[in-house]
């Protein structure tokens, strides 16, 4: 990298200069990786602990998706270590609809790492409320995932488990519109013998905390934890803002520690209603989960009046196809011969600008957008990021 | 003058309205091809009533009664679910044919002589009435009020069970109702509730385990309504219960020990599961389970073991 070439302008020319038309890429190749019986994909997305990957299991043929976590990560996050501990414990006890299924976890010594395989799931709550221009659901919508998510908690509940951390990016939505509840790294489980649910820590998010941890009460009843952040949640679904909001995470404190709540009054009725009942500043009289279920706004279905808002897609697959397949493609069929392909970075804008103009004669002739996207050869635009190796010719 | 004019041709316009109906009817006859759908509700649901009490007398013109009744059913079913290429019927007409279900009690009289309708038939009550029971008005569920008045529905379906060719129809209407906390309630609180003892353990695998779904439903759906029922009626459930873990039959014993596993772990239940684990013989019965051959009933048997163990380790004072 650092080598001169020409003695005489060593002090100039330090670095070696490559022309970017000198530039070849190669395309990456899809090599198969298969871990214990499952098949890697894609990227789903990623956080602070590590990546979550698609995977196929080989055996049953399910889709799953494998969150990869990294030791070395997992020590920079506080309790990091201790949480996945957790949750990987609580999780492996429950089998419910409406809560994710962990269903094999595998640890790798050499790479320290840990991989949690779990259902597959199609977005966050949290992303198709981004992809919206208002930040907010149609009524029917926000009420379908309500219920869902009112099961999934009474169930998490019955068990005897505090989820603490409800908000939308923690809740996920699979291919047929089914939420899972997900991300039990602060729940707690309550002893079995414990006479009531108080509780005394929480590490939830903080615009979701309700006011008794706010005001830093010492014992508090958990079930009303989760009431109020699945309040804060659908206030959240059905408005598109959050009831309290704070620049530092003291104000926001002082103005949940308050808990006076405006709730717009262009909402329905019975909702408003209902947002009253869930944030409660006293957990005393927050309506238990009992009186949600059958609370007249939830046991209403109401009218499909607006239009659905869609998963958002995934690097520009709306029908989130299996991207196993092309890994299994190659594996089976991949030819040796011209396996490895170079291509330069002039070919490569040249060829751009064709596949530019056959989208553009194409729209005018058959006002067919969707033909643009697969035009032209393997390395259209979408694929140069993945280019994994670039040799200075 | 010209006021009067007008308001005279709206009041035309009204007339035309009220005869539409009628003209719709002309025009069914003219036309057989969309004839059918073109029947009223009430029309519909005359002919099946009529048709079921003819089957159920048992004339010797069974075979057109049972016809008739598969036909009238279809119709009914496609107002309801629409076909490939009709859509459903509007609210309207629904809500007029829902209101004629109750008036001429069909519902009932469909559920008593399920076992004369063909095999097709028997899934369209099923359809149909699984159908009406979901329909809603704002937050009222007409039918499940409907079925409170009249809660022979119910019993009949759980005799159901009795009669092996309709027993699968029978569960799934069963369980729909069973998703209605109203309905549940007055099936556990009935003494047929206690036939599903009997039920679980037929010799007929597919009944039995629907059977079993169904008495799973009911025990662990409403928690509330369940918890209440099994402190209720904790020792006659409990007896009972017993009969099951002791079964001849190994899918009824894994099943129910696991049911009993869920239900004694589940935090509502906290005052049966109490009373469950003081009774040193249940601990003995779940110690003998752990003995088991199957290595499914002594997993099972675990999770019900280590609520005892649990209890004795906050026994002891450490």
């Amino acid at each position: 990298m650092l080598s001169g070439n020409n003695d005489e302008e060593q002090d100039i020319m330090f670095f070696h200069r490559v022309d970017s038309d000198e530039i070849i890429y190669q395309t990456e190749k899809k090599s198969c990786k298969i871990i214990g019986k499952y098949v890697m994909g894609d990227l789903l997305g990623e956080g602070s602990y590590g990546k979550v990957k698609e995977m196929l299991d080989s055996e049953t043929l399910c889709r799953r998706a494998v969150k990869i976590l990294k030791k070395r990560k997992l020590r920079r996050i506080p309790n990091g270590e201790q949480n996945v501990q957790r949750e990987i414990q609580l999780l492996k006890t429950l089998r419910h609809k409406n809560v994710i299924e962990l269903v094999d976890v595998m640890y790798n010594p050499e790479k320290e790492k840990m991989y949690l395989v779990m259902e597959y799931c199609v977005g966050v709550l949290q992303d198709m409320l981004e992809s919206t221009s208002n930040k907010k659901f149609p009524n029917w919508q926000a009420h379908w995932y309500f219920i869902q998510l009112m099961e999934g908690l009474q169930y998490l509940h019955s068990s005897g488990i505090i989820h603490k951390d409800i908000k939308p990016g923690n809740l996920l939505i699979t291919l047929d519109d089914t939420l899972k509840i997900s991300d039990l790294g602060v729940a707690e489980a309550l002893d079995r013998f414990a006479p009531d649910d108080t509780c005394y820590t929480s590490q939830g998010s903080p615009a979701f905390q309700p006011p008794e941890i706010a005001n830093g009460m010492e014992k508090f009843s958990g079930f009303k934890v989760d009431i109020w952040s699945s309040g804060v949640t659908l206030y959240n679904l059905v408005t598109g803002k959050y009831p309290f909001e704070g620049e530092t995470i003291f104000k926001l404190f002082e103005c949940i520690g308050q808990g006076d709540v405006v709730i717009p009054e262009e909402l329905e009725d019975q909702l408003i209603d209902l947002l009253k009942g869930m944030l409660h500043k006293d957990p005393e009289f927050r309506i238990p989960l009992e009186n949600i279920i059958r609370h007249p706004w939830v046991i209403r279905k109401p009218p499909k009046t607006l239009e659905r808002v869609p998963i958002p897609p995934l690097r520009g697959d709306e029908l989130h196809t299996m991207t196993v397949l092309p890994y299994l493609y190659d594996y089976h069929y991949g030819d040796q011969s011209s396996s490895t392909q170079y291509i330069s970075e002039r070919q490569l804008n040249e060829e751009n600008k064709i596949s530019m103009q056959e989208a553009c004669t194409n729209n005018k002739g058959s006002s067919s957008k969707k033909t643009c996207k697969s035009d032209g050869r393997q390395t259209s635009c979408l694929n140069i990021r993945k280019l994994a190796t670039c040799h200075p010719s | 003058m010209a006021k009067g004019k007008a308001g005279q041709s709206w009041l035309k316009g009204v007339r035309v309205c009220s005869i539409h109906p009628l003209s719709q009817e002309c025009d069914s006859e003219k036309m057989p091809l969309f004839g059918k759908s073109q029947k009223s509700p009430a029309e519909v649901v005359k002919a099946l009533k009529e048709a079921v009490n003819a089957l159920e007398r048992g004339d010797k013109k069974i075979e057109k009664a049972q016809d008739d009744v598969s036909k009238n059913l279809v119709l009914i079913k496609n107002m309801l679910y629409g076909t490939s290429d009709s859509e459903p019927q509007t609210d309207i007409i629904v809500a007029q044919l829902a209101q004629e279900l109750y008036n001429s009690n069909l519902l009932l009289l469909l559920i008593q002589n399920l076992n004369r309708i063909d095999f097709e038939g028997k899934k369209d009550v099923a359809q149909v009435f699984n159908n009406i029971l979901r329909r809603q008005i704002g937050t009222r569920s007409p039918t499940v009020e409907y079925i409170c008045t009249k809660p022979e529905i119910l019993f009949t379906l759980m005799n159901g069970y009795e009669h092996q060719e309709i027993a699968l129809n029978c569960g799934t209407m069963l369980r729909e109702c069973a998703r209605y906390e109203a309905l549940a309630k007055i099936m556990l609180h009935s003494d047929d509730f206690f036939n599903f003892f009997r039920y679980v353990e037929v010799s007929t695998f597919d009944i039995a385990s629907d059977a079993f779904s169904t008495f799973k439903e009911l025990l662990t759906r409403h928690k509330m309504l369940c918890a209440e029922f099994l402190e209720l009626n904790y020792d006659k459930v409990f007896s009972h219960y017993q009969r099951l873990l002791n079964s001849e039959n190994y899918v009824t014993r894994r099943q129910s020990l696991k049911l009993l596993g869920e239900l004694l772990l589940d935090r509502h239940n906290f005052t049966v599961m109490t009373r469950y684990i003081s009774n040193p013989d249940n601990l003995k019965l779940m110690m003998n389970m752990l003995k088991e051959k199957s290595r499914n009933i002594q997993f099972e048997a675990f999770h019900v073991f280590k609520v005892f163990e649990s209890r004795q380790a906050c026994g002891f004072p450490h």
